[in-house]
Parts: C-alpha cells; structure tokens; sequence
C-alpha cells in the first residue's frame, strides 16, 4: 500500500484483491496522520458490506472516510448507495491486460460504460453510446437511450431505449420499473398499467421478439466485464 | 449589487397555475413585513400583475423606457397605494419581446437589486426566450404548481432548466391544493408530486374562491390580513422565505376543526 498526502490522504489497495485485508488495512493506516482520507479502491469489487467494514476500521483509527476511488462500477454503486462522494476513474493500462471473458459474444466497443449522476427531468435526453449506468430517476416524458444496456440506480417513469443501433441483446435494468415506453433494438412496448412492487429491481429483455419484464439478476452485472475506456 | 438582496424568481412552466398570482401576494405579505420588496414583472407579452396589484391606471413608464434610457428607474417603478415597502416595475410594450436580451434583464434586475431587499421576477409561461431571459438575471427560484398531471410534467422541464442554468435554491409551492379530492385519492398527494420533483417544499396553497375575488378587485388577499385560507398560506410562505420555521398546513386536517365549521357555518348564506 502506498500513500501521498499532498492535500488529500489518499489510501491505496493493492491491485489484487487479497482475502487478507482485514487485518493488513489497520497496519497501513498507521501511517496518516488522521483527518480526512480518501479509499482508493483499484479494481477491488466492493459491496456495501465490505465498504461498511472498511469504513469502521478506518474510523478504529481516528480517520474519516470521505471519498471513494475505483475503476469499477459496482464498487462506485456500493459507494454512492452508502452516501459517499464517489469517482470513477481509469488507469493507464492496467486493467486492461484484464483477460476477457470469453462467453461474451459482443463487440470490444459495447464494454463501455457511461456513467451519469443525477435525475432525468422531463424534456430531457441521454443518448449514449454503449452501456449507461444512471444514479438518479428517468422522470415522466425525461428519456435515456443507448446502443447497449440502461442500468439505472433509480426510478425509470419516463421512456427508455436499449440497444437503439440494433442489439437484441440489450437489457433494460431499474430499481423501479414503471415506463411509460420502454423500446430495445427495433421493438417498442407500453409500461406496466401497474405499479411495480417497492424494493425489487426489475429488468426488461427481449424474449421471442416480445419485450417482457422480469426480477433482475443480481449476478447480471459480473457476467461480463465492464472494461472502463480512456475514451469515456 | 447589494450583496443581501434576494431574486427570485417565479416560474412554472405551464401557465394558469399561478405565478402571477403568487407573486402579487408574496409582494404585499413580505412588504407587510418590513423589507424593502419589488416585483418585476417579466411577463412582456401577457403582462397582468399590475391588474392584480391593481395598479393598472398608475402605469406612466416601463421597463421598456427604464432601458432605453428614456427614464430614470424610479420615474418606472409604481409605488403600492398602500404597501408603501412594494414597488412594481410594469413590463412594457409586448414588442420589447423582438428585441429583449437576458443582458438587458440582467441590467435592469441589478438595478432593482441596489434599492430593494427582495426583487420578485414574474416569469412568462413557456420555456422560451422569455423564461429564458427571466431566468438569465436570477440566482434563486420558486416553482410553482399544481397537483395535476400536466403542471407537474412542466414543472419539472422548467427545474431541469433552472438546474442547468446553475440557479439554487429552487423550492416549491403546490397551489390549488384540494383537501377532500386528495383524501378521496381523486388528487394527486403533496407526495405524488413532491416524489417526481424531488424539491424542498416551501409551501401548500389550498383552493380557495376568494383568490378569484380578489384578483378581480386588484387587491391581494394578503392585503387585507384576510383569515381566508389561501391568505394564511401566502403569509406562510412569506415567512419561510425569511427563515421563519412554520411547520406545513397538513391538507388531510384542513377544515375539520371546530373553529373551520364555525367559519364555514357564518360564511353560508342563509337568507
């Protein structure tokens, strides 16, 4: 673990993830001098859970977690869910030497993520190329569209368009699932009259040429990896 | 600029909901508390708020001459008949829309900023040009709605605009709140629409038919000190701009206390 203090504390892990960090992350917060630190957490991918133990131990040591660092989107998710300021940011080179997983079948240039934060008012597009992640809600007439997947970490209301070059493949995924038009590759579906249950994400596939709704896959996120590119 | 002065301006997207209304009498309520208040309307192509304040015949010049210099700011400003801490700066000629700037609003709202405490812009319906200009001069803003569907789809285009344009704090006022049609569910609830538009909530207006009387006669209900409904809720709204706390009026309780049936039973019209 390295350290610098030029103005922030920054706090690094190492660049694999080691079962061991429970007990190793103490011994290097030693050496700070306390306050603020900022958690970069590299290519670790972090849940609440463990962000939560981290942050109690950080705290063990008279510090304050304020910010949190990582190449992955899950983590950063992690992150803003537990309140935390939270960037993603991208390394020169390292995490691409990362071995492609090879049960995916889609073009290098879909791995891309866009991240935004912050709600969709009416009126208002996204349009992306690759996959989106939104942390916010797609309010009523507000609409979000991209050549891969829509993630979005809030309520969908408005309209959304997965895979809007073609890709059958594309999967719609909220916490709250209630468009009024959800559209992939060339099919276009109303919402649900109904509201859907509170507190179960939901995802919209295309199935047999029929856009259908169901529970989403916790696991659908690490299936594939989501390579961040300098380009984003 | 005085540093402490503080423009806000009121919008709301869809027009009919309100804002000329709720500027008029935030005016009057936040002049009867002492602080020096202008409201500007910016309203150029429907202008009517000096038919509300019903300073309509003391009109002699506009914004319009204020710019071109033909006048000084205050030979332009109306001076309340009653209210003597508000001033009306009237909106000119509708024409002035084919060439008005938002550096011209800028100039003339930084001028009204010298002499008052609070500049109040009544902002046009629409999100174009006029909003666009209105919003231009402002660094605070008070959106108005009400609890139907379309006011609220508009409200919230017009806060994405005002997000973009950098303008904080935004708070809302939902008007024409109708207690027994939300109990009955035949209403969207304050939190239906708080929910969509995720904003701080600085005020209810309930329903009231006095708001039409008054309107009509050019007197604002806060004038008065009227004990109407819609009059307490203006006056409330008044006092949390200046950062009194006052906890929400609480529509599902509204009108079931005995002095409310007391009121409602001397206001019916027996004979």
């Amino acid at each position: 673990m390295e350290e610098s203090s030029i103005e922030k504390q920054v706090v690094s892990l190492p660049p694999k993830k080691r079962s061991g960090w429970r007990e190793s992350l103490p011994s290097k917060l030693n050496h700070l001098k306390g306050g603020n630190v900022t958690l970069d957490c590299g290519d670790w991918n972090l849940g609440c859970r463990e962000l939560k133990q981290m942050k109690s131990i950080i705290e063990k040591s008279g510090m304050k977690l304020e910010q949190i660092y990582s190449v992955i989107p899950e983590t950063i998710v992690s992150a803003t869910a537990l309140g935390y300021q939270a960037q993603l940011i991208f390394p020169k080179g390292a995490i691409q030497s990362q071995p492609q997983n090879s049960n995916v079948i889609r073009p290098e240039k879909e791995s891309k993520v866009f991240f935004h934060e912050g709600t969709l008012r009416s009126g208002e597009h996204l349009e992306v190329e690759g996959d989106v992640l939104l942390l916010g809600d797609v309010n009523p007439g507000a609409s979000i569209s991209s050549t891969g997947d829509v993630l979005i970490f809030g309520r969908l209301l408005g309209t959304a368009h997965a895979g809007n070059s073609g890709n059958i493949n594309a999967k719609i995924v909220a916490l709250e699932l209630k468009p009024l038009q959800l559209r992939i590759a060339e099919k276009i579906a109303r919402g649900p009259e109904e509201r859907p249950k509170v507190g179960f994400a939901e995802e919209a596939k295309l199935i047999k040429g029929h856009i259908l709704i169901g529970p989403a896959k916790a696991a659908y996120l690490r299936k594939k990896p989501l390579l961040p590119n300098q380009s984003l | 600029m005085s540093p402490n002065t503080r423009i806000i301006l009121i919008c709301s997207g869809k027009g009919g909901v309100g804002k000329t209304t709720l500027t008029a009498n935030l005016g009057i309520a936040l002049a009867k508390q002492g602080v020096r208040t202008a409201v500007l309307d910016a309203d150029f192509g429907l202008r009517n708020l000096d038919l509300l304040l019903g300073l309509e015949n003391r009109i002699i010049y506009t914004a319009q001459e204020v710019l071109e210099e033909s006048c000084r700011l205050e030979q332009a400003l109306v001076k309340h008949k009653q209210e003597g801490n508000l001033a009306l700066l009237p909106a000119g000629n509708p024409r002035m829309l084919d060439w008005l700037k938002p550096e011209d609003m800028q100039r003339i709202v930084s001028m009204l900023a010298e002499q008052f405490d609070y500049v109040l812009i009544d902002c046009p319906a629409g999100v174009e040009d006029g909003f666009k200009n209105a919003a231009s001069a402002t660094n605070e803003a008070i959106v108005i709605t009400t609890p139907e569907i379309s006011a609220v789809r508009d409200a919230d285009r017009v806060i994405g605009l005002l997000n973009t344009n950098g303008i904080k704090p935004i708070q809302l006022v939902l008007n024409r709140v109708r207690p027994k049609m939300i109990a009955s569910q035949e209403m969207l609830s304050v939190d239906d629409v708080t929910d969509i538009l995720a904003l701080p909530l600085l005020g209810l207006v309930l329903e009231d038919e006095q708001v039409i009387v008054s309107t009509n006669r050019g007197e604002p209900l806060t004038l008065r000190g009227s004990r109407s409904p819609a009059a307490r809720c203006y006056g409330n709204i008044a006092r949390r701009l200046q950062g009194e706390e006052i906890p929400l009026i609480d529509p599902s309780k509204e009108g079931k206390g005995l002095r409310d049936k007391f009121r409602r039973l001397m206001a019916t019209k027996i004979f």
